[in-house]
């Protein structure tokens, strides 16, 4: 078996026999064998290979090359066998693998609804270059009133039943007091938006002594109410449906001069007053209205407490009821829930 | 305030619909909350008519009427009153029919006689207090028809919600102004003629002397002799009743009347039991007490202006008359009161004593000084004429502060940048004048001077708020501001979106957040043991359960464990982002507010469910919730150390971080926990986010260079006796000053159940920075390590 020949004809016979190795093979320990007794230091091609330095020089060469292109094949029809059982065994799978078992699902975090809400408002209003603020929620009488044109004995003092921790101290009852605090550190243009807690003396089916609000406002020179109506009809719309229809309602707030009651065409019954079914509309008392905010231009005497000049800035300020939109926007009939912290309830924010 | 749409109907010609009308006012403010029919419980009660009245066979005081009610047969109904006969018009509830009281009429044998319905009284109606007989109707309505129509009862009030600014739209009167001035409608003033009895002098029976100019501006009083204390007309009646007030007699509802009409309280005093010729206003003497009209005794104060005669007070001015001259049905004399009072005395008084009345909730808003002589002359005209009595020639009055009367400046072109409008001064011009304003003035500036019934006008903004008002702000252009930011950004507010940033924090990690409100009450600060230094009570709360705000979030969130565990939700990951309130003299507020981070965990720790294992939480799931939010934030590792006697947690561990404390965290004491029903441990913390945002913003990531040689990992098994802290093993090895130790990490603790030991796997990281390290090196690191440790501590080797 020192020819070339020989040789060449054992390197062929070879492969067909390493191609019937891998035609057996059903694992991967089988073809560690045959890789063994084939390709290994000791094995097959090893052997054959051996003989090669006992030809003649001339046919050493030729000999030399087939063997590494045997050995390349080997290899090739290995990897390939070892690829397809691999294949095979992600197919082939424990009898015990069961899919439609539960996997272990993370908890499931959420965020309260009223969080989302103000979330939603407040991506709204930065969005258009609103800053957010915050301040204290126990305030002085002259924040939460005084300063906003509510002195003392204002009858409209009575709009707001108030919580008194002393005299001249109050749990704030509106978020407006925040247009002070930031009007006071800064100088126009202004524009901010505060949302928090606010507390009123009130307790009943639509009413809770702890809810929240968002102020926002916006002072510069030339703003004007056609501002005020396009941000407000732009965010009802961005924070309801693009549909939604807005009106201006003038009303009254002692901090803002004109002053308005914005109202949004019924999410419930699409400002029908009465539902598909004919059943009259209890969210928006079938008047196809609901009232969404308060808001108005900022009142001159406003400007003079924080020492802007009313003859030069003029600005507009809304405040909005968190559990209000929220209520309308997912559709929650009863306000208690909002601080009762249900699972059940709390689950539907996930 | 109720307007009766027939009532309005005295005062401008409005003919639309009252849908229309309702829209109309409230887009200019005067908001319609509600459309009543107050009479719509008579509805199903119709007219008819007597045409034979019987003798009941069975009993002497019934009769037996056969009654005309329209249909093809009459109707046998069985009436028990006296006055009933033959021809009278009266009212019938008919079989299934339901009266005011809520009694059910059916057809019922009555004696032995089958009654088809039943003949009413006036009192049976809720139409007034006659229930001696039936109600006999006037003229001769058609049988059958609606008892409502037939008596003309007013079908539609509006419910309107005046603003504080608006008292003028406290009347009929006033509305019908705005009214005419929307529709563009005349505005017909009541016309009346008062005939004054000249016999008697009013003035020069009786003097006004106002000691309090302020808190009295005005004081007008007339003398109408000669009255009968009876009831007022039907239509008087019947119009108080459609505005919700009680029918009383002819003299008071005529004070009623006219308050509602024209929106002026009046007072009538029985003339014969005022002592003397003088009528004073004055304060009260401090301590003093007076009884009011509803026999209550009224404890007085300095604040409280009174109406006084020669010998004792007679009225709480404004507020209500005094029992000593009320009007009976003896009186005869009137003498009619016409005021204007100070709002904020008037407020006071009427807060301070809880006694809220009609005419007070107008003096609070302000009264038209000088509309009242006409409202004074109207009641006295009413009185003359359905009182009926004589007028006394002229009026007693005092004026000491006449009304001044405010004129504004108004720039056209001010209005329209401020509303974005075009509209031009004649537009102005009529808008103003049809509210009642004189105007003045041309181009772009007018001269506006404000009735005395709109104390709200005294600014020129005032003014833009009428133009926008009556134009329609809903009419306005709408355009989206530019917001014009410097980039010199003055100071930011991060707060909240840090307050954001923690809650998405802990959403991301499977907490669920809570809102609960900030007060709890003072008995669940003291079951928590919280002391009561620094606590922020509540000067009027709501409850007893609200009547101090949270010192520490505990409370509110334990409020929420009990509500859900009432429910049936046991397994509870919760969080809440709130602020602790502590008095503190050093803050603006006195109270210091600082915002929290309260984590709860009560239940098992896993979903109840294969794959995972059934165990309830414990401390580790805390304190990694603690040192994961320390890693996000801070990323410094936080310090956990024992801390004795806290209030409320056992045992409990603070935490703090670099120097500053962070909070506690740890269980709930049990007896506690079981007053808000948890029978399983809850786990708590409660933590400082203003200190971790202050913390937080201070890091900047610095760049480090990527390490070039490999780690070496080195086991090292560690005895320890179990009560030796893992901290004091750290604290050992931290402090060994090793240059290539790159990481210490507990793999494994064993507690072997035959010895009170426990064995530590540590698990050290070496690396060098310059070069690959060699094993023998680290062996000898980690021999020195091992001897440092048994010197240090008694630890061994296994
Ligand atoms: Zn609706």
């Amino acid at each position: 078996m020192n020819s070339v020949l020989e040789i060449n004809s054992s390197l062929k016979s070879l492969v067909h026999e390493f191609e019937t190795r891998m035609d057996q093979a059903s694992s991967l320990r089988d073809l560690e064998e045959a890789r063994v007794a084939f390709l290994g230091r000791k094995g097959k091609l090893a052997k054959i290979m051996s003989a090669i330095p006992g030809l003649d020089s001339s046919e050493r060469p030729l000999a030399g090359k087939t063997a590494n292109q045997v050995k390349t094949e080997l290899t090739r029809l290995l990897e390939d066998k070892k690829n397809e059982l691999e294949r095979l065994a992600a197919f082939r799978l424990d009898p015990r693998f069961d899919p439609s078992l539960p996997g272990r699902i993370p908890d499931m975090g959420s965020i309260h609804p009223v969080t989302r809400v103000i979330q939603d408002i407040c991506s709204i209003f930065t969005g258009l270059g609103f800053d957010i603020v915050t301040g204290p929620e126990v305030e002085t009488d002259f924040y939460n009133f005084e300063a906003l044109n509510l002195p003392p004995g204002h009858p409209a003092r009575d709009m707001q039943d108030t919580l008194y921790i002393t005299e001249s101290l109050v749990l704030r009852t509106h978020t407006s007091p925040m247009q002070i605090r930031t009007m006071e550190k800064r100088t126009p243009p202004v524009a901010a938006i505060a949302p928090g807690k606010v507390y009123r003396r009130d307790s009943d089916l639509t009413h809770t002594p702890m809810f929240h609000q968002i102020e926002g406002f916006l002072v510069d020179e030339q703003v004007s109410m056609a501002d005020l109506r396009g941000t407000l009809t732009a965010f009802a719309q961005r924070i309801f449906d693009p549909g939604v229809k807005v009106r201006f309602r003038p009303s009254f707030f002692p901090f803002t001069e004109p002053s308005a009651e914005v109202d949004i065409s019924c999410v419930m019954c699409e400002g029908r007053g009465r539902h598909r079914d004919d059943i009259s509309c209890r969210v928006c008392k079938e008047t196809g209205w609901v009232e969404v905010l308060g808001c108005g231009m900022i009142d001159p005497e406003v400007f003079l407490q924080v020492g802007y000049d009313p003859e030069k800035y003029t600005g507009f300020a809304f405040g909005l009821g968190v559990e209000r939109v929220a209520m309308l926007k997912y559709g929650i009939n009863d306000l208690r829930m909002f601080f009762e912290n249900d699972l059940k309830f709390l689950n539907q924010f996930a | 305030m109720l307007l009766s749409l027939s009532w309005l109907r005295d005062f401008t010609p409005y003919e639309g619909s009252v849908d229309d009308l309702a829209h109309r006012l409230t887009m200019v403010g005067l908001e319609v909350e509600e459309i009543v029919r107050p009479f719509d419980h008579l509805s199903d009660l119709v007219a008819g008519r007597v045409v034979e009245r019987k003798a009941h066979p069975g009993a002497d005081k019934l009769s037996l009427c056969t009654v005309d009610i329209g249909g093809s047969e009459n109707l046998d109904i069985v009436c028990g009153a006296p006055n009933v006969a033959a021809g009278q018009y009266v009212a019938v509830a008919l079989d299934g029919t339901t009266l005011p009281g809520g009694q059910v009429i059916g057809n019922t044998q009555i004696r032995g006689v089958l009654s088809q319905g039943m003949i009413c009284s006036e009192a049976e109606l809720e139409l007034g207090p006659d229930s001696s007989g039936i109600m006999v109707l006037s003229g001769t309505p058609a049988p059958g028809s609606r008892l409502d129509h037939a008596l003309g009862l007013e079908r539609n009030v509006l419910d309107i919600g005046v603003t504080p600014n608006r008292p003028d739209c406290l009347s009929v009167f006033g509305l019908a102004r705005e009214v005419a001035a929307i529709f563009n409608l005349p505005l017909n003033k009541p016309v009346f003629s008062l005939q004054e009895d000249t016999s008697r002098d009013c003035p020069a029976e009786l003097e006004i002397v106002i000691d309090d100019p302020d808190g009295c501006p005005l004081y007008q009083a007339r003398l109408i002799s000669g009255c009968t204390i009876k009831p007022s007309p039907d239509w008087m009646r019947y119009r108080l009743l459609s505005v919700g007030v009680r029918p009383i007699n002819n003299i008071v509802d005529t004070t009623n009347y006219v308050m509602f009409e024209l929106g002026h309280p009046l007072h009538a005093f029985d003339y014969s039991l005022l002592k003397g010729s003088r009528i004073r206003v004055a304060r009260a003497t401090p301590g003093s007490r007076f009884t009011t009209l509803d026999n209550e005794e009224r404890k007085l104060n300095e604040g409280d202006l009174l109406i006084w005669d020669d010998q004792k007070p007679v009225a709480l001015a404004g507020v209500m008359g005094g029992a000593n001259t009320e009007i009976s049905e003896h009186s005869t004399d009137v003498l009619l009161e016409c005021a204007v009072f100070d709002s904020l005395s008037i407020r006071r008084t009427a807060r301070r004593l809880g006694l809220h009345s009609e005419s007070s909730f107008r003096f609070e808003r302000g009264v038209d000084q000088a509309g009242a002589p006409f409202a004074l002359n109207r009641a006295a005209q009413l009185m003359s004429e359905y009182g009926p009595g004589q007028v006394a020639k002229g009026v007693a009055f005092s004026e000491p502060k006449p009304h001044v009367p405010v004129s504004i400046n108004f720039r056209r072109s001010r209005a329209n940048s401020l509303l974005a409008l075009d509209v031009d001064l004649d537009y102005c011009r009529q808008i103003f004048s049809s509210l009642g304003c004189e105007v003045d003035g041309e181009d772009d500036l007018l001269r506006v001077t404000a009735p005395s019934f709109r104390p709200d006008l005294t600014r020129e903004v005032d003014l833009f708020e009428e133009i926008g008002r009556i134009y329609g702000l809903d009419r306005t252009p709408e355009h989206l501001p530019k917001v014009q930011k410097s980039l010199h950004q003055e100071e930011v507010d991060r707060k909240h979106a840090f307050e954001d940033s923690i809650k998405q924090w802990a959403r991301g990690l499977g907490l669920q957040e809570v809102i609960n409100y900030s007060f709890t009450g003072m008995s669940d600060l003291d079951l928590l043991n919280i002391p009561a230094q620094g606590r922020v009570r509540v000067f009027n709360p709501l409850s007893e359960d609200q009547d101090v705000l949270r010192l520490h979030l505990i409370p509110g969130i334990l409020q929420t464990l009990r509500n859900n565990l009432g429910q049936g939700n046991s397994r509870l990951r919760l969080f809440e982002v709130a602020r602790s309130f502590e008095q503190d003299s050093g803050s603006e507020t006195g109270v210091r507010e600082n915002t929290r981070l309260a984590l709860l965990l009560h239940g098992p720790r896993h979903r109840g469910h294969w794959p995972f294992a059934e165990e309830d939480t414990d401390f580790y799931d805390l304190k990694g919730l603690a040192e994961h939010l320390l890693e996000r934030f801070a990323k410094f590792p936080g310090k956990f150390v024992m801390f004795d006697n806290h209030p409320y947690l056992e045992p409990c561990v603070m935490c703090s971080l670099l120097d500053y404390k962070l909070g506690f965290l740890g269980r709930v004491r049990p007896q506690m926990a079981r007053a808000y029903k948890a029978r399983k441990e809850v786990w708590f913390a409660d933590l400082d986010l203003d200190q971790l945002q202050n913390i937080h913003s201070d890091i900047l990531p610095v760049f480090q260079s990527l390490p070039k040689y490999p780690v070496v990992k080195r086991d090292m098994n560690v005895i320890a006796p179990l009560e030796l802290k893992y901290a004091l093993i750290r604290e050992v090895v931290d402090q060994a000053g090793i240059s290539i130790l790159e990481d210490v990490s507990l793999v494994d603790i064993y507690y072997p159940q035959d010895k009170p030991e426990k064995k530590l796997t540590l698990r050290f990281t070496y690396r060098h920075q310059e070069r690959t390290l060699q094993d023998h090196e680290v062996d000898q690191v980690q021999q020195e390590l091992a001897e440092l440790l048994t010197q240090k501590l008694p630890v061994g080797f296994p």
